[in-house]
């Protein structure tokens, strides 16, 4: 993994540890742009979405996530979730 | 001493009902539903299971001795017309109708309501249109008067603290709950969060962004706020 990419993403994760839900989606869209074939960068799009209450947005994030990775087990626990609240 | 009948006691007719009858108004109040004429029936003078479009059934209860009569049937704009035209023709002095609608008060108007009242808009009205946006999660009538909406914080309140916002002041408005979620590390490294509720916080709390808030105050203060 690009190492530039790897440290947006830990970044990302810094800001939602931190509840800065919307500087992680910054972060998370600069590393979108290195790399937009990691679900985890989609997992982490879609708690951050879905920690600012963004539904539509934190879905399609999971599933953009569970494309990528069928067998990711959190995002599809938070899909469920979602889809079913 | 003035005598009331209200007909229908859904939310607004047994709040109408329930406020009179505190004024030591005489009220009889009359609904098809046994169980709403049982949760009145300790509070108001008199009440009744009955079909208020039933002709007879008025005439019995001896409607016409009635000054007022506050129509409050909602989910059946048919009935409230209906009603409307029999409490006129048997002489009520004063009929007060809920409408739902400009199309219904208009029908209202031409048998002969007196007055007409939008209860939903003159209280929670824009409240419920605004159970659509996706800001609003849940909310609930207390009163005539008061509410509690549960929303999501707006972006002005993020990062401070109830004393900084003192909504009390500001708006009229108690802070009952803090929904949270709480961001923690998987064992796996990858972020997630659990919901957390602070009841009852304190000035100190600080607001986050994604907080919901659950709040309690009158209907125009809770319009007031969503707006921000």
């Amino acid at each position: 993994m690009n190492s530039d990419f790897q440290d947006l993403l830990e970044l990302s994760e810094f800001y939602i540890l931190s509840q800065k839900y919307e500087e992680a989606i910054k972060i998370l869209k600069k590393a979108q742009k290195i790399n937009n074939r990691e679900p985890k960068l989609y997992y982490n799009f879609g708690i951050a979405y879905e920690a600012l209450n963004e539904r539509d947005k934190a879905i399609n994030c999971f599933r953009q996530a569970l494309s990528l990775d069928p067998n990711f087990q959190s995002a599809q626990e938070h899909l469920n979730k979602l889809i079913k609240g | 001493m003035k005598q009331f009948v209200v007909i229908g006691l859904g939310r607004f007719g047994s709040s109408i009902a329930r406020a009179l009858a505190e004024k030591n108004f005489e009220v009889l109040a009359m609904d098809r539903n046994e169980e709403r004429v049982k949760e009145i029936e300790d509070t108001v003078s008199q009440a009744v299971v009955v079909d208020a479009t039933d002709e007879k059934a008025l005439k019995e209860l001896g409607i016409k001795e009635f000054d007022t009569a506050v129509v409050s049937i909602g989910e059946n704009i048919e009935a409230s017309i209906m009603v409307t035209l029999l409490l006129k023709e048997l002489g009520v002095k004063q009929v007060i109708v809920k409408a739902r609608n400009e199309l219904h008060a208009k029908i209202l108007e031409k048998v002969g309501a007196d007055r007409i009242i939008f209860p939903e808009k003159e209280m929670g009205e824009k409240l419920a249109e605004s159970l659509a946006s996706p800001k609003i999660f849940d909310y609930i009538e207390l009163s005539t008067e008061y509410g509690i909406l549960e929303m999501i914080a707006p972006k002005k309140f993020c990062d401070k603290t109830l004393s900084e916002l003192n909504l009390r002041e500001k708006f009229g408005i108690s802070v009952m709950a803090i929904k949270r979620k709480m961001p923690y590390t998987k064992p796996d490294g990858s972020p997630d969060f659990e919901e957390k509720i602070i009841i009852g916080p304190g000035g100190a709390d600080e607001i986050l962004q994604g907080d919901i808030l659950v709040l309690l105050g009158k209907y125009k203060d809770l319009n007031r706020i969503q707006k921000l």
